[in-house]
């Protein structure tokens, strides 16, 4: 088992080190500095934890936060692996099944490895296990021991929960579901600060010592307040997370994804009103641009990348926003300002949707490209469809806004709802022209299957920075004349504008695009080639 | 464990996928030292027999035995003794072939020094030798394949289990891989193949099964074809049923 286990670890950190090789120097420096700077933040919080629990004369507040800060342990180390699961960054255990490796070599490395994925909390537990045996008061010299069975209960949870989870982010909805509730978790804070922590809650974050729980014997024993009763406690929850993670474990090797054909008859019944939809462009749009746009819809639509966006803009873009709008006063939603939100978060969405609809419109379709070259269609109507699907997108993509704008029971107008809509498609046109260019000049491979990480090149990202204040000065002009003569007619007059601007910008922009993928085809799709992917490079 | 007992035995095998049937009913005996075609249409049900035959799947009923242990039972004394070419690339991407050859090596318990030699050798043999620094993931297809065939011959295990081992290989390395198997079934081995290209199942294979929809529907020698002039191809079509009404396309 030895053998295995260490043939095991030497391939990943063969793995690990071939990938620090092909990160080039300033990737290998820029990781190691991060990974000092984290490292070290929480080094110093154990030493700030040792100093504080060794002291005497804090030993009044270290009992009253000691189960609080042991519960926090615990849920910080089953969060890590969730996270890792998202991003896959843990040994590929399924792929050692066609070893003769058994089982209990795996489950070994597999609890071991959730060591890595939490070695703040094992800083923190030795801080505060060093400065409670440190203490002169009687008592702490179990906190090492107690602390040390509280980590490995941890641990075979952590390996539970993880395997869990990898089972349900193997289904893609679910895992979609996981990455837009994880980014909406991040505006908690937000909302936080401005509504304030309620009361209910704030009574339930206060963690009594007493109980049966892991972190309140931890706790007890830790303090010098406990006995066997809590040490026999604390090896009941320990073996009964050996259990779960066992359990969870052998539930992960014997899993098995259903063949391609049965999963997708399974989904072709929930996907026929989308069909009905997708199929509208045939009904308003001559062949073959409007098999183009049926196909772009297809497409964007069945991509979990573009899906996570699409919905962050009507969730995540409202939500950010809430803080400001239900402050009140001069910024509130009764404001003036306030009035504006809505178009402001469908710019935000359009921003969302920017990585994976406008500025690198093949990198999803990089199988198809070859064929747009091969086809009888002019490569100007592809562009064109390209565009039309996306516009679809914002069009709809404005809808959920205004619905859950609605339902949020925020201020809304007919006009404004008119408005929003109008100057985030005339922003929308200015987008596609940036996009094209963008598309074709820095085309780059996307998978498209992959919810998270960003789909253009990073000097397009850079570039975006001054894109997009570019792109809104049009629109911004109409706001300009709106407030200089107080006048509707004014506001719609230079957006009408703006928008037949836009419309020469995206000519000029499509026409200079196609000259480049045309003259750099070869380039282009090489580029689109790279890594793996559908194309392979001959 | 006897000599005596086939190489593969399965009874009544299922497996089935929510109500729809994978594998139904499979019966099948291979014996030692036979180089066997598995064939069948695309969803025949060949990958997931061979996913049951290695232990990544368990089936939904029925037995079945490898060089007389039974699976799952004795899952790991079987895996010590097969080779594997999965239809899936099941290689770790982030390491180079080498590394990659080494630590198959040691997984089947070869020692470190006879691996890393043994690795050498294959992958010399294999002709992906030239550049060792380069990453699997960097790898065409057809190398990646001889890279998965190298890794089912590091530990010399008795019984091969092959799905599509020739599927982007050009013609020198699929040349190679044949003269490679039927060597090692000259040792003794036996090889348990599926393939699309039946004229090298023809040629290769002393006898063959035909699958279809989850049923075995034939299993015949490929010397019986010679005696009968008629070609595997022809047999194969008649008996899945592939012989379409071309002419019905009447725009075509």
């Amino acid at each position: 088992m030895a053998a295995h286990v260490s043939a095991i670890l030497w391939a990943q950190w063969r793995s690990f080190a071939n990938t620090v090789r092909r990160g080039g120097a300033g990737t290998t420096a820029a990781a190691t500095l991060a990974v000092v700077v984290w490292y070290g933040m929480w080094c110093a919080l154990a030493a700030g934890l040792f100093v504080v629990t060794s002291r005497p004369e804090a030993r009044g507040v270290v009992e009253r936060a000691l189960p609080g800060g042991l519960l926090f342990v615990l849920v910080y180390w089953q969060v890590a692996p969730v996270l890792a699961a998202s991003l896959g960054a843990a040994v590929d255990l399924q792929r050692l099944r066609v070893y003769p490796i058994p089982s209990g070599a795996l489950f070994g490395i597999e609890v071991a490895l959730r060591l890595s994925t939490s070695v703040e909390m094992l800083l923190l537990l030795a801080g505060a296990a060093a400065g409670l045996a440190w203490n002169p008061a009687p008592g702490g010299a179990a906190a090492p021991a107690a602390f040390t069975v509280y980590a490995a209960f941890n641990l075979l949870v952590a390996a539970g929960v993880r395997h869990q989870i990898e089972r349900w982010l193997a289904r893609t909805r679910i895992r979609e579901a996981m990455v837009l509730l994880l980014i909406l978790t991040a505006a908690l804070p937000q909302l936080l600060v401005v509504t304030g922590v309620p009361g209910p809650l704030r009574a339930r974050l206060a963690v009594p010592a007493s109980g049966v729980w892991p972190w309140a014997a931890a706790a007890r024993l830790g303090l010098g307040q406990g006995g066997l009763w809590d040490w026999l406690l604390l090896a009941g929850w320990t073996a009964g997370a050996w259990r779960f993670g066992w359990w969870q474990f052998e539930r992960s090797l014997r899993s098995e994804a259903p063949p391609e054909g049965a999963a997708r008859a399974e989904r072709r019944k929930a996907r026929s009103l989308a069909s009905h939809l997708w199929r509208l462009p045939g009904a308003l749009l001559p062949d073959p641009l409007a098999a183009l746009v049926e196909k772009e819809l297809r497409t964007l639509a069945r991509s979990p990348r573009f899906r996570l966006v699409f919905i962050m803009g009507f969730t995540f873009g409202v939500i950010i926003f809430l803080p400001v709008i239900l402050r009140g006063g001069q910024w509130g939603a009764a404001s003036p300002v306030g009035a504006g939100y809505l178009v402001m978060v469908g710019a935000y969405a359009l921003l969302l949707l920017g990585d994976v609809a406008f500025w690198n419109i093949f990198g999803f379709d990089r199988a198809a490209a070859q064929t747009y070259f091969l086809a009888p269609v002019p490569l100007a109507r592809v562009l064109v469809a390209k565009n039309l699907a996306t516009a679809v997108f914002v069009v709809l993509e404005m809808a959920a806004i205004t619905v859950v704008w609605a339902v949020a029971r925020l201020p809304l107008t007919a006009s404004k709802v008119a408005e929003a809509f109008l100057v985030t498609l005339v922003l929308a046109v200015y987008f596609m022209a940036a996009g094209n260019l963008a598309s074709a000049y820095y085309p780059r491979p996307v998978d498209p299957e992959k919810s998270t990480g960003a789909a253009s090149p990073m000097r397009v990202r850079l570039l975006l920075l001054l894109l997009y204040p570019l792109g809104a000065v049009p629109v911004l002009l109409a706001y300009g004349a709106r407030y200089a003569f107080d006048s509707e007619g004014a506001f719609y007059g230079v957006l009408g504008f703006a928008a037949a601007l836009g419309a020469a910008v995206y000519w000029a922009a499509l026409d200079s695009a196609l000259a480049r993928l045309n003259r750099q085809r070869d380039a282009f799709l090489s580029l689109l080639a790279r890594s793996e992917g559908p194309l392979v490079s001959g | 464990m006897s000599e005596a007992t086939p190489a593969i035995r399965v009874e009544n095998l299922r497996k089935f996928y929510g109500d729809k049937a994978a594998v139904d009913g499979l019966t099948l005996t291979v014996p030692r030292g036979c180089f066997f075609g598995f064939l069948g249409p695309n969803g025949a049900g060949k990958t997931t027999t061979i996913r049951m035959l290695t232990g990544l799947t368990l089936p939904s009923s029925g037995t079945i035995e490898l060089l007389g242990l039974r699976m799952p039972e004795q899952e790991l004394e079987i895996k010590r003794r097969i080779g594997l070419v999965p239809d899936e690339s099941l290689l770790f991407d982030r390491l180079t072939g080498p590394e990659f050859l080494e630590f198959a090596g040691r997984m089947y318990g070869l020692a470190r020094t006879v691996a890393r030699e043994r690795a050498r050798e294959l992958l010399a043999l294999f002709e992906l030798d030239g550049q060792p620094r380069k990453l699997i993931a960097e790898y065409s297809k057809g190398m990646r394949k001889r890279l998965a065939m190298a890794a089912a011959l590091i530990h010399r295990p008795q019984l091969f289990l092959l799905d599509e081992p020739f599927e982007g290989v050009d013609a020198i390395g699929a040349r190679l891989m044949k003269d490679l198997l039927l060597d090692q079934v000259r040792q003794g081995a036996t090889i348990f193949l599926t393939s699309h290209v039946l004229e090298v199942v023809e040629r290769l294979c002393e006898r063959v099964a035909i699958i279809h929809e989850g049923r075995l529907v034939t299993e015949l020698a490929t010397g019986e074809l010679r005696e009968s002039a008629s070609t595997l191809e022809e047999v194969f079509v008649r008996l899945v049923g592939g012989v379409r009404a071309v002419e019905k396309l009447d725009w075509l």
